[in-house]
């Protein structure tokens, strides 16, 4: 009997240590439940990238460059023909509408070539200085090749698109993807401010636009020279599956 | 004697309740104060994030990757910024910011000496108009003062590492500016509340006098407990490094900051249970010698 009353007060202020941390706990999540809720979203963007966590190296700040190899020349296919059994012919085929593969940011996925003034280039979608060095960059703002809308692709003027201004009205520009060829014709050199977007920003029909700096003796330029360009063809080495649209 | 101790018994969970939430809040006010706007803090990251390397590193990427499109070599940026420099700046620009939130300056501007900056870029325009003969006119000097005013602009924003004027330019540093005169005011207030609960707990346990060993004790434990579990939670998920922006300089700066405050907020949370233990078990202690 006396050990258990000697008990007592141990349970007692055992117990009450739990409950006062038990309302605590309850007090505090009630109070913030609501400034958490509003904060939340803010949150999830200043601290989104939980997945990654890529502590990030000086000068690459978590790029990934990626390289493909893209062919230039048509795809040899070897398929059977029926009439003259044993012989073989390469034949390739083409389809106006077909699988786009979408880029990766940083990744190259296209080949830009340009007969005119000997230019081939690759094209990688994104842009940024890392990438700028190796080639020319498409603006992850306009559509992927293939795609309704206008294209639009930049590069340094000291390097790959040095001599831009030379291609003429009538030039033909085509871009090597993975996943197909695509033809364009030059209709118009253009000459504009980097403040004006006009070039840049979507379209409704099918354009491409490559652009660089005004060259300059010294210093940076504001203006930018570019040529336009219309689709003149689609040719996709795959085509549509079943249930997607171009 | 014993009714009045079941009596008092809510009366002593309420203050104890009291008591944990204004020791937290001083503690927290306090770490505000004595750690969060110390410069020494920031001092301490920036020495061991190594921000000053990693923040050259940044810039001569820069000016690298300019050349191609200005003509201009990096070296005649790099050579006239050193990395002292770049990390005597990272400092100026927080004591300028802590003087400001402080009252202790009237405005914030971020400045660095950028004499030598000025010279290399001009010397460098000088010599290449007389090797090719280039006209000094209008443009001329439009071009060398453009560069310069370019050059500085992308320094002063690497050299900014804690970000102290992109806060300033959304007028945050304003409005923080406005409550900091408070905080004075509120650590007063939570530490008066503090020792008003703890002497309230001591009167009321007068006729048991070791028995507030017990309240100040679970207390403390339930307060440590409150600081430690959010903050060991945040360490063991490594929330911070999921921070967005993966500029180097910036993303060291503060992830290494705010890991900083966390480590120093889960220190003071385990002392904290710690001293509520040590409270306890001296409470136990005693009420054995007094039993025996």
């Amino acid at each position: 009997m006396a050990e258990k009353k000697a008990k007592r007060p141990v349970l007692i202020y055992s117990l009450t240590g739990i409950f006062l941390l038990i309302l605590c706990v309850a007090v505090s999540v009630a109070v913030l439940i609501v400034p958490y809720e509003k904060c939340k979203t803010y949150l999830n963007i200043v601290f989104m990238d939980q997945s990654m966590k890529i502590t990030p190296s000086a000068g690459l700040d978590g790029l990934v460059i990626k390289e493909n190899e893209i062919p230039t020349e048509p795809i040899p296919v070897s398929t059977e023909n029926p009439e003259n059994s044993g012989d073989s012919d390469i034949v390739q085929t083409y389809y106006d509408q077909g699988e786009i593969i979408r880029p990766s940011f940083g990744e190259q996925y296209a080949i830009l070539n340009c007969d005119e003034i000997s230019l081939s280039v690759p094209v990688y979608w994104g842009s940024s200085p890392e990438l700028l060095e190796l080639g020319a960059c498409q603006a992850s703002s306009s559509v992927v090749l293939g795609e309704t809308g206008n294209v639009v692709i930049d590069a340094h003027v000291n390097t790959f698109f040095a001599d831009l201004s030379e291609i003429q009205p009538g030039a033909t520009v085509t871009l090597f993807t993975t996943y197909g060829i695509f033809t364009y014709q030059v209709t118009e050199q253009v000459r504009f401010e980097n403040t004006n977007k006009k070039y840049v920003l979507p379209t409704e029909t099918d354009r491409l636009t490559l652009y660089t700096c005004e060259a300059q003796v010294l210093g940076t330029s504001s203006t930018r020279i570019g040529i336009l360009c219309d689709l003149v063809s689609k040719q996709f080495y795959n085509p549509l599956q079943d249930g997607e649209s171009s | 004697m014993k009714n009045n101790h079941i009596k008092l018994y809510p009366l002593k969970v309420l203050l104890a309740f009291v008591f944990v939430f204004c020791l937290l809040g001083t503690e927290l006010l306090l770490s505000v104060k004595h750690i969060a706007l110390n410069p020494a803090t920031f001092e301490t990251v920036t020495e061991t994030q190594q921000l000053d390397e990693k923040a050259y590193t940044t810039l001569e990427s820069y000016f690298r990757s300019r050349a191609n499109s200005t003509g201009i070599p990096a070296e005649v940026f790099l050579n006239p910024i050193t990395k002292e420099q770049l990390r005597q700046g990272t400092l100026d620009s927080v004591s300028d910011a802590l003087a400001y939130l402080k009252h202790t300056s009237d405005s914030y501007e971020f400045r660095m000496d950028f004499k030598e900056l000025e010279t290399s870029i001009t010397e460098f325009f000088e010599n290449y108009a007389e090797e090719n003969h280039f006209q000094k006119d209008e443009i001329y000097q439009q071009k060398i003062t453009s560069t310069i005013a370019e050059a500085e602009k992308e320094i002063l924003f690497i050299a900014d590492t804690f970000k102290f004027s992109t806060i300033h330019e959304n007028g945050w540093l304003e409005k923080a500016r406005h409550y900091i005169p408070a905080l004075d005011r509120f650590i007063m207030i939570a530490l008066g509340l503090t020792i008003l609960t703890g002497v309230l707990l001591i009167l009321i346990c007068l006729k048991n006098i070791r028995e507030f060993l017990y309240w100040f004790g679970i207390s403390g434990m339930t307060s440590g407990i409150l600081l430690t579990a959010p903050c060991e939670y945040l360490k063991a998920i490594d929330y911070i490094s999921g921070f967005i922006i993966k500029d180097p300089q910036i993303f060291a700066a503060v992830v290494g900051y705010l890991n900083t405050m966390l480590n120093h907020e889960l220190l003071q949370g385990i002392l904290t249970i710690a001293a509520g233990l040590l409270l306890l078990i001296l409470f136990a202690v005693l009420s054995k010698k007094i039993k025996n």
